[in-house]
């Protein structure tokens, strides 16, 4: 049996699943503890559960968007080495940042060394205003680690208790500024975090709890708890992949949906392409910094069933704020649920009081109450299908490199909306008939998000990088460099090669994958010419283990 | 990173390398030559700046390549799907920049264009179809953009823009590069002017090997800005090449990123249009970087390739360049008052022969091109043209129509009968009407009577 739990910022949601079937599920308000109401949930789910029959608990919590928001965490300071190119002027990380000398080059090459006497009078600057959490990333570091470890080097000689973080790490990815920014978050909040991971080791070794415990991450896939503390961030906007990969369990496979989660004043909206959660091309926004942190491509619409209604003129428009609740549940001003409650679509707060909020809003303009809620209805179901229009443009407009990616590009439109959360299910049927859609509450739709950790399977990967004419290749991952030998290294040793580091990778990670289960999803190689010659060759791949979901609900449970 | 100037429009940028895509495995515009540019500008961040905006191409028509080039036989023989993009990229941008949706754009894309002419039997320079001279054409048909500057920095002389816009009073062509006497394709000398009716809207400056920053921020300063004030074009566009960089294999110049650079701020393109340049890793990932600074306002000072230096001119280069710049500044001054040479008139046509090599494909072309005098429009003009592929192997002949933009209706109807009699005649296997002032295009193929035509939609 498996369990998903999904700490949100209102409600904490919890299922269990036997096989393909929904056996439990909870949903309770989120408590200032996040474990608290963790275990709050997981005792309810598993009240008659035999704690040994429970394979796998799959955790999906805002720890690292609280520890960030609230600024609960030691200050911070970042060691950069950009090297050439654009004026240092432009980074501004809201932190202490110390420039050093040094550059590598995009194939890896040192261009300017290090100068030790600088990174020492820069430690003895931070020691000095009482930093003990150092961020060190150099521009393309992950295709050479050496600068970065130096410096850590330096560090852990002269300040052996401080804590290091390094680029090439916590941003693999090309991108310097979104991997300084990353840097600086997974060193500021890997410890508080790791906190967490241990009470929440502690409390289920209080509960005699032995299944395998997962966190997921904003990608939709998921790390061994003990793991994921290498990597913190990325445990960041976790929610809104629960609720996809919910739909993705709860649908028809295959289908191009719109996955649409309604909440008090926030609408999240997600992408499933053919079966597949559409991840963002870039790394995440956290706190106003672009980081290297992989998410679905998710959008945030300023608009729920509890945003203010008003007038502008004799136009009805919604506020981003919320005054309270609903006026038919004791609230003090019209919102969208009181259109729905107007209108028959919920069953939620009182007809009468809903009847009263209405009228009011729309009597200036001449309008009876119904009129009124059929306005609201039309306003917010407008403003959410712009907003998914806009996200497929947006991919479909996204940059491709080669003729036959831009060549196979092509319009893809959604057959589904698919409402999550529980929040103004009454609004799905009008965004649907608006894109031309079916609507579909999936069952279980309150707790899809939950259902959706369940489901969510680890993934894992590695990156190699092979330079035949400088004779090495690396693990972007580890920042492992080994030797090659430039004439019989070939695209299919990379492969293998990548294949191994994986299997490695998997093995330390405790997860069970065969060789051929794994797939590449990068590949490029690249002849070096040099004066009418073939000099060497540059192979990049990345290979990981399948993405996916566990498994689908098939049937219904209780 | 921080926002400055929020308020201003962005610089657009696209970024095509097209990495499966190349002349020959082991030719120069190969899969890689962009490849440590986008490692470099990736690595940047550049793409995450405000100032800016990066675009993914669409493909140009073939009736955007037709009212630009006649290709012989037509222009599916002659450009691949990656023509199509790179064009597309240019027409692109410039929509984006005449819409005003952007401030300026760069389209940093492969393959290059500028030594493909009016005619194109097949690639020459690494070239086939003109992308920046498609993207002009775009914009005077269907813009109404009227004079645009073309300033080509590239070490080689853009001959292809040059053949192009030879006649077309509108559109000045000024082309900077390393003496034709010395490097391919051996033309862009000071006497090339341009026709009788765009006098000294053509203007070369071949430069002295080893001429450095100094010599090209002076003929900047001292040349080519006086020379757009006095013209002041609607557009102006940069075929940005990079081959006169100091690493560059194929020049032998030493410019520099931060020579570009400051070109680049000088100059204030409204569209950069990458061509050549094969110093793919000392140069391109540097000099690109430092074009795209210039173009979105941003500090470009530590853009320096590993190897920089502040080269030293001898003062006998620095005065040959002087003295080259004074005379062309000379001829510019007197552009209106040219009459045309007795010798070069048939009749009411200005003719000359041509001799054109495609190195790349080893064809060497004959053309008898003719331009209609006219004193009500710059006259439309007839190529006869005729290409030999190496080994004997000819093909037939084809002729070649075009009507500029702005031609008066007795022109109009002149071309067009002479089209409808070529094609009657059965001297040509091809024949060609590009009727720009009505966005319309026809070919007539005599083998098979058969009759194609496009038009702007
Ligand atoms: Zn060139
Ligand atoms: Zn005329």
């Amino acid at each position: 049996m498996f369990v998903g739990v999904d700490v949100g910022g209102t409600y904490t949601d919890a299922v269990l699943l036997d096989h393909e079937a929904v056996r439990a599920t909870a949903k309770i308000p989120t408590r200032a503890d996040l474990l608290e109401s963790v275990l709050e949930a997981l005792d309810i789910v598993l009240k008659d559960v035999d704690n040994k029959d429970l394979k796998r608990i799959v955790i999906s919590t805002t720890v690292i968007t609280n520890l960030i928001a609230g600024r609960k965490y030691d200050k911070v300071a970042l060691l950069l080495i950009p090297g050439p190119g654009l004026s240092h002027r432009y980074y501004d990380f809201k932190t202490k940042t110390i420039i050093l000398t040094g550059a590598i080059d995009y194939r890896g090459r040192e261009i300017v060394p290090l100068d030790e006497k600088e990174i020492v009078a820069a430690l003895s600057e931070l020691a000095a205003e009482g930093y003990k959490k150092v961020g060190v990333a150099g521009k393309f570091s992950p295709r050479n680690s050496a600068h970065e470890k130096q410096v850590a080097a330096i560090i852990q000689e002269k300040y052996p208790d401080w804590q290091v973080e390094l680029g090439f790490r916590a941003g693999p990815q090309l991108n310097f500024p979104r991997r300084a920014a990353t840097t600086y978050l997974t060193c500021a909040t890997r410890e508080p975090y790791r906190n967490f991971v241990n009470s929440v080791r502690q409390a289920l070794e209080k509960r005699k709890i032995s299944a395998e415990v997962f966190i997921l991450k904003a990608d939709g896939g998921t790390m061994p708890l003990d793991k994921s503390v290498e990597q913190p961030v990325e445990t960041i906007f976790s929610g809104p992949a629960a609720s996809t990969l919910g739909v993705q369990a709860l649908t028809p496979p295959d289908e191009t949906e719109v996955v649409v989660d309604i909440g008090g004043t926030t609408t999240d909206i997600a992408l499933i392409l053919n079966g597949q959660p559409l991840l963002s091309a870039k790394g995440a926004r956290v706190n106003e910094q672009l980081t290297q942190v992989h998410t679905l491509a998710v959008r945030s619409v300023p608009v729920g069933g509890d945003s203010l209604l008003e007038l502008a003129g004799d136009e009805i428009v919604f506020r981003p704020e919320r005054l309270g609740p609903a006026y038919c549940m004791g609230g003090p001003a019209p919102t969208p649920t009181d259109a729905l409650r107007v209108l028959g679509l919920t069953a939620l707060g009182e007809e009468a009081k809903a009847e009263v909020a209405m009228e009011k809003l729309g009597a200036p303009l001449g309008l009876s109450a119904a009129e009124t809620a059929g306005r609201v209805i039309d306003l917010i179901a407008d403003s959410i299908t712009a907003e998914v229009e806009k996200m497929f443009l947006e991919w479909e407009q996204e940059p491709a490199y080669r003729i036959w990616e831009l060549l196979q590009k092509r319009k893809v439109r959604p057959s589904i909306v698919a409402g999550v959360g529980g929040g103004a299910d009454g609004l799905i049927p009008q965004i649907a008939a608006k894109l031309g859609c079916d609507p579909v509450i999936p069952p279980y739709a309150p707790v899809a998000n939950a259902v959706g950790a369940a489901v969510a399977r680890p993934t894992l990967q590695v990156s190699l990088r092979a330079d035949t004419e400088q004779g090495y290749y690396q693990i972007r991952e580890e920042g492992f460099q080994g030797k090659i030998d430039k004439r019989s290294f070939n695209e299919q040793k990379a492969l293998a090669l990548a294949r191994e580091k994986l299997l490695e990778r998997a093995a330390d990670y405790g997860l069970a994958v065969t060789p051929d289960e794994i797939e590449v999803t990068y590949r490029e190689v690249f002849n070096m010419i040099r004066g009418w010659d073939t000099s060497g060759r540059l192979y990049d791949f990345t290979v990981q283990t399948p993405r996916g979901i566990t498994c689908r609900i098939e049937k219904g449970g209780k | 990173m921080s926002m400055s100037n929020a308020s201003e429009k962005p610089t657009g940028l696209i970024f095509f390398p097209a990495f499966d895509w190349a002349i020959s495995p082991t030719h120069p515009e190969r899969e890689e030559r962009l490849l440590y540019t986008r490692d470099q500008i990736f690595e940047e961040g550049i793409m995450d700046l405000p100032q800016v905006s990066e675009y993914t191409p669409v493909l140009a028509t073939t009736h955007d390549i037709a009212m630009t080039h006649f290709c012989v036989p037509r222009v599916e023989d002659q450009v691949t799907e990656a023509h199509l993009i790179a064009a597309g990229a240019a027409i692109l941008l410039a929509d984006e920049i005449v819409s005003g949706q952007i401030k300026n754009g760069f389209a940093l894309v492969r393959p290059p264009g500028h030594h493909s002419m009016r005619v194109v039997h097949g690639n020459r320079g690494f070239c086939n179809i003109n992308n920046e001279a498609i993207m002009v054409n775009y914009l005077r048909r269907r813009k109404g953009i009227k004079r645009v500057a073309i300033i080509d920095s590239d070490v080689h002389h853009g001959d292809g823009t040059q053949d192009i816009f030879w006649h077309d009073p509108d559109v000045l062509f000024i082309s900077f590069h390393q003496d034709g006497r010395t490097i391919f394709p051996g033309t862009g000398f000071t006497n090339e002017l341009g026709g009788p009716g765009a006098y000294a809207r053509t203007i070369n400056i071949p430069l002295p090997p080893g001429a450095t920053d100094e010599s090209l921020l002076y003929i900047v300063d001292n040349l080519i800005l006086p020379v757009l004030s006095d013209f002041k074009p609607d557009f102006i566009v940069n075929s940005a090449g990079q081959d006169n960089h100091f690493t560059d294999p194929l020049g032998s110049m030493r410019f520099t990123a931060q020579g570009y650079a400051r070109l680049t701020e000088k100059l204030r393109p409204d569209l950069a249009v990458l061509e050549g340049g094969y110093a793919i890793e000392t140069a391109l990932p540097y000099v690109n970087m430092g074009i795209i600074l210039a173009l979105a306002g941003l500090d470009y000072s530590a853009v320096l390739e590993p190897d920089y230096q502040k080269f030293r001119e001898s003062a006998d280069l620095a005065g040959q360049v002087r003295r080259m710049v004074d005379q062309l500044l000379q001829r510019w001054a007197k552009r209106d008052q040219v009459s045309i040479s007795q010798s070069d008139m048939t009749g009411n046509y200005f003719q000359h022969t041509k001799r054109i090599y495609y190195d790349t494909d080893n064809i060497q072309e004959n053309q008898l091109e003719k331009l209609r005098l006219c004193d009500n429009c710059p006259g439309y003009l007839s190529i006869e043209t005729k290409a030999n592929h190496g080994y004997g192997q000819t093909g037939g002949k084809a002729l070649c129509l075009s009507i500029p933009i702005d031609a008066c209706a007795s022109c109009r109807t002149e071309a067009a009968d002479l089209y409808e009699k070529a094609k009657k005649a059965r001297t040509y296997s091809y024949v060609y009407l590009q009727d720009k002032s009505a966005d319309l295009f026809l070919g007539y193929d005599t083998a098979n009577g058969k009759e194609w035509r496009s038009e702007g939609s």
